[in-house]
């Protein structure tokens, strides 16, 4: 475990052919528009994400995560700067099927049943029926929603919707698994036992991860690696190797790394605001 | 295991017993009334021209029973058809509305200039054009259920989850799938408003029509006994187009159940 500036951290990781996401020198612009001045969200950001690693984004309110995620998944272009996904386009990434995104809110379709809203994106593929339920049916397995298929989202609770999302995302065996704040909005003990389950989906399914939040807690728990972001325009403060042993598990909480972690990652959290004051 | 969830309580016997609560407030409330009714009109001897008892208007119904519900098929043929095709017309059009920002600017001013018009003065003119039979009735009910099914179809289809669009993006949807699995079933709560306010403008629509020319129909039935002041069979007229009203309503709302049982209105409350 250690803190590199950014520039080094670019040249530990420049193997171009194990990068799953390789973004270079990204710049995101919102134009302005009445009323509202333009706003740049993201200057000059460049990481580059192994395959099968777990990369958690942290940093203030406003400092371009969420921006970096929709730029990996193609809802919105970089004004500067080059992306691939898997050595292509976002867009072709996309239209691989080959990312899948958890957004904060659930965003389930309440018409349908969790089943049904599982395999949406299979659907959305033309798979066959037969194909598509016996895969949702694993995928709602693995999240640990068994029995709730028939269920409607209205009758689920916050936590049980966003396991949904994440079987959802899934659904297609993305590659790339995109994760903004997907716990953001449930209560802690909620939260913890997300986090537990998020460690076990993650290594079944060893897909690459970009998780974005705001608990470094959250993030060191998770992560391979920690991205600290400056506040707007967001560019990285530090890099924190996370060492610990995988898998983890609640056992990880008691290792005395894992406390450091944290404290290394708040404090490089705060330089961040030091240096935006000053 | 999953039948926690499974809609076993929308079939089987049970239903009587679980409509039930539903049912005898009204029926009661229509008894009471009635009863009132008829002893007050007989007590007071009001004549039956100014308000008939229930019982003259019973008989005058069951005086020729046949001609009544052949006027009022011809009524209810023409509002069940107006509904159909301005429902369907207006929410084509509203499907424009929603996709274009060009359409909506250029049309949907002169579409509510257009609803303001009251319906009594347009029927001459649809008559006029389409001739005295079935066919303007329809056209005016048509009329009437136009601008209901637009709006509430624009409006609809444009209400869907910013975060569910997102959804749809990344899972590489294309635009017929986001139509048919997003926007259209997020409109379909709107659509359902709109066809309430149709069922009882396409009754109104349609009786107004007959008003104005016509030789069939409840609209037809009412002028005529008016001229001739048989009020208790205008009365029996104006109780069957309230009675179609009522049970097109019932279809509907039926239907609407059977359609979103998803939806939050849907959820089974007092």
């Amino acid at each position: 475990m250690s803190s590199q500036p950014r520039d080094q951290a670019d040249q530990v990781q420049s193997d171009a052919a194990t990068a799953c996401v390789a973004l270079s020198n990204i710049s995101v612009v919102y134009p302005g528009q009445e009323h509202h001045p333009a706003v740049q969200a993201l200057a000059g950001f460049s990481l580059r994400v192994r395959e099968q690693e777990f990369v958690s984004l942290i940093g203030p309110s406003g400092c371009g995560k969420s921006t970096l995620l929709r730029v990996v998944s193609d809802l919105i272009p970089p004004t500067e700067g080059i992306v691939e996904v898997n050595g292509r386009k976002p867009a072709e990434a996309r239209l691989a099927r080959d990312v899948g995104f958890v957004f904060q809110d659930a965003a389930l379709l309440e018409w349908r049943r969790i089943l049904e809203n599982v395999s949406l994106p299979l659907e959305l593929a033309e798979m066959s029926r037969m194909e598509r339920e016996e895969r949702s049916r694993q995928l709602i397995d693995l999240v640990g929603l068994k029995g709730f298929e028939a269920a409607w989202p209205r009758q689920l609770s916050g936590g049980m919707r966003q396991r949904a999302a994440i079987a959802r995302a899934l659904a297609t065996k993305p590659r790339v698994l995109l994760m903004d704040e997907p716990f953001g909005a449930l209560d802690q003990i909620t939260r913890d036992r997300m986090n537990m389950e998020l460690v076990t989906i993650s290594e079944a399914t060893r897909a690459t991860v970009l998780f974005v939040t705001h608990s470094i807690r959250e993030a060191v728990l998770l992560s391979d690696r920690v991205v600290v972001m400056s506040p707007r325009p967001g560019r990285i403060l530090s890099v924190i190797d996370v060492g610990l042993p995988r898998p983890r598990s609640l056992a990880t909480r008691e290792d005395p790394n894992y406390m450091a972690l944290i404290r290394l990652g708040a404090a490089e959290l705060e330089k961040g605001y030091a240096g935006h004051d000053g | 295991m999953t039948d926690r969830f499974a809609d076993s309580e929308r079939v089987g016997i049970g239903w009587l017993a679980k409509a039930w609560p539903l049912i005898w407030p009204p029926i009661a409330t229509m008894i009471i009334v009635g009863v009132v009714w008829e002893v007050t009109t007989i007590a007071l001897e009001i004549p039956s021209y100014f308000i008939p008892a229930p019982s003259k208007i019973w008989s005058a119904f069951w005086g020729n029973p046949s001609a009544l519900m052949f006027h009022s098929g011809v009524t209810l043929l023409e509002a069940v058809s107006g509904l159909i095709i301005g429902s369907f017309l207006g929410a084509l059009l509203g499907t424009g509305f929603a996709y274009s920002r060009l359409l909506t600017r250029g049309l949907l001013p002169f579409v509510i200039a257009a609803n303001t018009i009251p319906v009594v003065a347009v029927a001459p003119i649809i008559i006029l054009w389409f001739g005295h039979g079935i066919e303007s009735k329809i056209v005016v009910t048509a009329f009437l259920s136009f601008f209901p099914l637009a709006l509430n179809m624009m409006k609809g289809l444009q209400s869907y989850d910013r975060t569910v669009m997102d959804v749809f993006h990344v899972a590489a949807a294309t635009p017929a799938q986001r139509f048919f699995k997003m926007r259209l079933p997020s409109a379909l709560p709107f659509v359902f408003v709109g066809i309430k306010i149709n069922v009882t403008f396409s009754v109104i629509g349609a009786i107004v029509a007959e008003f104005v020319q016509a030789d069939k129909g409840l609209g037809f039935v009412i002028m005529t006994t008016y001229r001739t002041l048989n009020m208790p069979r205008l009365w029996a007229a104006l109780i069957i187009s309230a009675v179609i009203g009522l049970v097109f309503f019932a279809i509907v709302t039926a239907v609407e159940r059977l359609t979103i049982p998803w939806h939050s209105s849907m959820r089974v409350e007092p």
